[in-house]
């Protein structure tokens, strides 16, 4: 697996990324002439249902002998991208759970976040600007049903919470995205923290190597949750 | 309707508190088809978060002397239910999928006297939690007021539970069904630890465990050994009763 297209004899493979629209600005910055892309609005993950239809129908679309493989730019997301087949490409699709593994770089840095205050709604530029907050859900939810009940539901939703992390993965201007980050945080009376994230897992998403974070899943085979997971 | 409205309505119904006698008054009514109208009109203001409909409608029947699984299951259930598989095609989101709960809740509580009449049938005893790590509690909660409105006594530990809490309090509690959610994939995988630990435990065999939760498949609670599977919250009644051979 560790060299997949050199060992097909393919130098620079051409490739179509599908991802998810909050990822939009850290996969772009390795875009090398090579490489083509498109974004899926973010809120397909809150249906995962929906999500894996609308990947596939993407995927079934793509021309056949444009390109050399298919990356998909989501985790297993909620089993969303469960069920999933190429019949014309291979797919190369990152080995973790959801993004947050991408934005803090690897795996096992969103495992530590994760175990160690799980109670952790993460932001990103991304996610500010393309995803939610709890502020941006609270104004949706009391355009629908009022205030009262807005509070209501948001506190049901995020009552386990207890800090918001901002993911800094570099090359923005932060500073707008922390004062909304703090807002969030001082909105729901939790702590707010700020961490380094990290391109790495970005890069090889998009130019390789494809190693031990990345699923290769040849032509006609289906993702599976199984492959996700350590048990 | 909002929030003000239906906490108002269950501190009143608190506060009256009446008994299933006065809520049913001298003379009840019985008309089959009439009954069968009004239960689906009680699910479908489940379905329509309409908390003033479903206790008004609930304590009609219970007036009328109709049966208490038959409100429960053929009215406030199928609601839920109904909530439950719009979430999951995407056609509602959490806010709905909370009101709608908080509804079903106007109902168990309006049904209340009813079930500490049959109380003292109790059906069995649940220790129930979300996964170490897990914080999230929506569906965990639903299927706690699910199972209570049945018959079953609930033991909840909350969220993020270790496999050693879980099987402690299995054994002080002697539970005999251990449930267990999860919303992450990233900490399913904890319901696996959970019940290895089970089997090396000297409550071995003793209790039957029941999982569920968005990401779990049938295929994954089969993998890790779990004695049921609960595809909705809704369902989790009716696989607690079979695994305890009382359906």
């Amino acid at each position: 697996m560790k060299d997949y297209f050199l060992h097909k004899r393919i130098d620079h493979p051409k490739l179509l990324v599908l991802a998810c629209a909050v990822m939009e600005q850290e996969i772009r910055r390795f875009q090398n002439g090579k490489v083509e892309f498109k974004f899926f609005d973010y809120g397909l993950h809150r249906t995962p249902e929906n999500m894996s239809k609308v990947l596939q129908i993407e995927i079934d679309q793509v021309p056949e002998e444009e390109y050399d493989g298919i990356v998909l730019g989501y985790g297993l997301c909620s089993n969303g991208i469960v069920g999933i087949c190429a019949h014309k490409y291979p797919m190369i699709v990152p080995r973790i759970h959801d993004c947050i593994s991408l934005f803090l770089g690897s795996p096992e840095s969103y495992q530590e976040q994760a175990e160690q205050h799980p109670g952790t709604y993460y932001l990103t530029p991304g996610w500010i600007e393309k995803g939610e907050t709890p502020i941006s859900k609270f104004n949706s939810y009391a355009q629908s049903y009022g205030e009262e009940t807005a509070r209501w539901v948001l506190h049901e939703e995020m009552k386990n919470y207890t800090r918001i992390l901002l993911i800094n993965t570099g090359g923005y201007e932060i500073e707008p995205y922390q004062k909304i980050a703090r807002e969030n945080a001082e909105f729901l009376g939790i702590s707010y923290q700020e961490l380094q994230g990290s391109s790495a897992l970005f890069k090889s998403l998009v130019i390789g190597p494809w190693e031990k974070d990345f699923l290769i899943i040849e032509r006609g085979h289906t993702i599976q949750q199984g492959m996700f997971l350590d048990i | 309707m909002g929030e003000g409205i239906c906490s108002q309505e269950m501190r009143n119904h608190n506060k009256t508190g009446k008994t299933v006698a006065e809520m049913r008054g001298p003379n009840p009514i019985f008309d089959g088809e009439e009954v069968s109208q009004m239960l689906e009109r009680l699910s479908r203001a489940v379905v329509m978060r309409d908390c003033k409909s479903v206790k008004e409608l609930t304590e009609r029947m219970i007036m009328e002397e109709v049966d208490f699984f038959r409100i429960l299951n053929q009215g406030l259930i199928p609601g839920m239910l109904a909530v439950s598989e719009r979430f999951r095609r995407g056609e509602c989101y959490v806010p709905e999928l909370l009101m709608s709960s908080r509804a079903l809740n106007i109902g168990l509580h309006t049904l209340r006297p009813l079930i500490q009449e049959i109380k003292k049938d109790v059906l069995g005893r649940v220790v129930i939690g979300t996964v170490k790590f897990d914080l999230h509690d929506i569906g965990k909660n639903l299927v706690i007021i699910l199972l209570e409105g049945n018959g079953f006594e609930i033991i909840d530990l909350g969220v993020d539970v270790s496999p050693e809490r879980f099987v402690k309090a299995v054994e002080k509690y002697d539970a005999q069904i251990l449930a267990m959610s999860a919303l992450l994939t990233s900490t399913m995988g904890w319901m696996k630890s959970t019940i290895e630990l089970l089997h090396h435990s000297r409550i071995n065999g003793r209790v039957k465990t029941l999982v569920g939760g968005a990401p779990v498949s049938p295929i994954f609670a089969k993998n890790i050994g779990a004695d049921g599977y609960c595809q909705e919250a809704t369902s989790a009644p009716s696989v607690a009763k079979m695994l305890l051979g009382k359906d």
